[in-house]
């Protein structure tokens, strides 16, 4: 390992036949970032993680993982990965303590058992859920299931595929909560697609929004804030039409322009990622 | 590579046991006829029945049908029997399909499991399968002659009995490792199973026909089944070396190219 980003993906292009899957998509994800990768049905989101997983082969360009590259050093690479697939696959017939206790004897990395303890109590999985068969679970169960799986090892980079898909909002706050605690403790990277953008507001440091197998734009959270227009409405106490217009950056310049009218309320329209982000979901140009 | 065994054990289980236990229940049955047809002495009436066909095709090897040794024997060459070990030997190592098409394959892959340890499971679970059916039918036949107080002195011979049985194997080891490379180029088991059950039953078909219909002579040539000269091996004129080392090379050819392909596929 070296010290550079932990997930690096340079020029990486997959082609199915004719289709592009993604094209020269290149993008970092810092060491203990949580990254929101997002983008519309179809954009090459599930394309660019079956990759990292080398679970698909590149047309061209190369991925890495805390240096390790996902294709030519494929099992490196995996060993320091946790997933959590878009469509959580379950074998019916086991209870969910024995699909826990299948996956983690896939392969030699050890599960911490007060660490898989506490995943299961955090997303309230009682001992009588863990021993009821899959298929007779919920989703919402087999969902909470799926990201115990992906994270009971402590994986070095977590890939989460509509990680809180099917939760209800209580189970939402424990994923979240979990995220903000693999941030603090900074060992575990998070990369993160979903379609829940108040979510990926509230998780990541950073995202990227692909859109035709491309990066289309990325940047963190605090800077997409500040770089963002509002929409602020401000009413005046002296009955003068009220003032609608768009503001970037710091509201002061605004206020100076008003030059000492009598002010009877501001409105600021908060920021929604959903907002910035729909822009580039669709076809067109944003 | 043991918790993938045991997983896909579990999972394959109840066809397995149950196909091991009809299997050991066909010896079983087809003793008890012979011992009937000795005791009321019809093996005569059953050479009259023999198809004239067969009689033409098979030459002097088609009247042992019409004794006990030959009898017994037929229990590890009937049709059923034949397809049903290579059928269930397909299915079990169609499992690469199954966990390509139900998403399995991303969950045990995206953990530090080589793509290659899918096939080795499926590919060891398929042979001990085989190994096992043959250990029943061998079990079906042992109890099947106490059972119905057969005459050793007619039984086919244990060394007889062991080359049918190791015949079979490679045999049903052949369609395995087909079935194995059809699951690797296949995204659905439905497609990958059917594929290749129904193969084994047009080449056994292929070879049956064979017999009777010298036409057919010039392509039952690719049928597995045409390496199993069963009859050939109860009358003692057939070695085994040279058909097992075709099966062999042929099981050889079919897994060597299953593991290229699943090694570059995209999953």
């Amino acid at each position: 390992m070296t010290a550079g980003p932990a997930i690096a993906v340079e020029g990486l292009t997959k082609y199915y036949g004719p289709v592009i899957g993604i094209e020269d998509l290149s993008f970092d994800v810092g060491r203990g970032e949580v990254y929101g990768f997002l983008g519309a049905n179809g954009a090459g989101k599930t394309t660019t993680i079956r990759l990292l997983l080398d679970l698909l082969r590149p047309s061209r360009g190369r991925a890495a993982v805390l240096g390790v590259d996902c294709h030519r050093q494929s099992l490196a690479a995996r060993r320091l990965i946790g997933y959590l697939p878009g469509d959580l696959p379950i074998y019916p017939d086991l209870s969910a303590r024995e699909y826990l206790t299948y996956l983690s004897g896939l392969d030699d990395r050890p599960v911490p058992r007060d660490y898989l303890e506490h995943l299961l109590r955090r997303f309230d999985v009682s001992a009588l859920d863990q021993r009821r068969r899959l298929r007779e679970q919920s989703h919402g169960m087999k969902q909470k299931i799926g990201i115990i799986q992906a994270l009971m090892m402590r994986p070095a980079v977590a890939i989460l595929d509509e990680p809180t898909a099917g939760l209800d909002p209580m189970m939402a706050q424990a994923f979240r909560e979990t995220i903000a605690d693999l941030k603090a403790a900074g060992d575990t990277t998070v990369f993160l697609s979903s379609h829940v953008l108040a979510e990926v507001e509230s998780t990541c440091d950073r995202i990227g929004v692909v859109r035709g197998g491309r990066l289309v734009t990325s940047g963190t959270i605090e800077d997409i804030k500040r770089n963002t227009t509002r929409r602020v409405t401000i009413t005046f106490a002296d009955g003068a039409p009220p003032l609608v217009t768009d503001v970037r950056g710091p509201l002061g310049p605004l206020f100076a322009r008003i030059d000492g009218r009598p002010i009877h309320d501001v409105v600021v329209e908060p920021f929604r990622l959903e907002d910035y982000v729909a822009r580039f979901y669709g076809e067109g140009t944003p | 590579m043991r918790a993938l065994l045991v997983r896909s054990l579990a999972q394959a289980r109840y066809a397995i046991l149950g196909s091991f236990f009809l299997l050991a229940g066909f010896q079983l049955i087809i003793i008890g006829q012979a011992a009937e047809i000795q005791r009321t002495q019809s093996f005569g009436r059953v050479a009259e029945l023999l198809p004239a066909f067969l009689q033409r095709g098979l030459g002097s090897r088609a009247m042992l049908m019409a004794t006990f040794k030959g009898t017994v024997a037929f229990g590890y060459f009937h049709p059923v029997v034949c397809l049903m070990v290579c059928v269930l030997a397909m299915y079990v190592a169609t499992e690469p399909a199954h966990e390509i098409e139900s998403g399995l394959v991303d969950l045990e892959l995206a953990r530090s499991v080589p793509r290659h340890r899918l096939l080795t499971r499926s590919l060891l679970l398929s042979a001990l399968t085989v190994v096992g059916a043959a250990v029943f039918m061998a079990a079906g036949t042992w109890m099947g002659t106490r059972a119905f107080d057969a005459p050793m002195s007619e039984m086919p011979s244990a060394a007889t009995r062991a080359k049918l049985l190791i015949n079979l194997s490679a045999t049903a080891a052949c369609f395995l490792s087909f079935a194995l490379l059809v699951a690797v180029l296949s995204n659905r088991w439905v497609t990958a199973f059917t594929t290749t059950a129904l193969a084994a039953i047009v080449l056994y078909l292929v070879d049956f026909v064979a017999i009777g219909w010298p036409p057919m002579r010039a392509v039952s040539w690719i049928s597995p089944f045409h390496y199993y000269p069963a009859l050939s091996v109860v009358a003692g004129e057939s070695g085994l070396g040279g058909n097992v080392a075709i099966l062999a090379g042929a099981s050889g050819a079919c897994i060597a190219a299953a593991y290229w392909r699943f090694s570059r596929r995209d999953l």
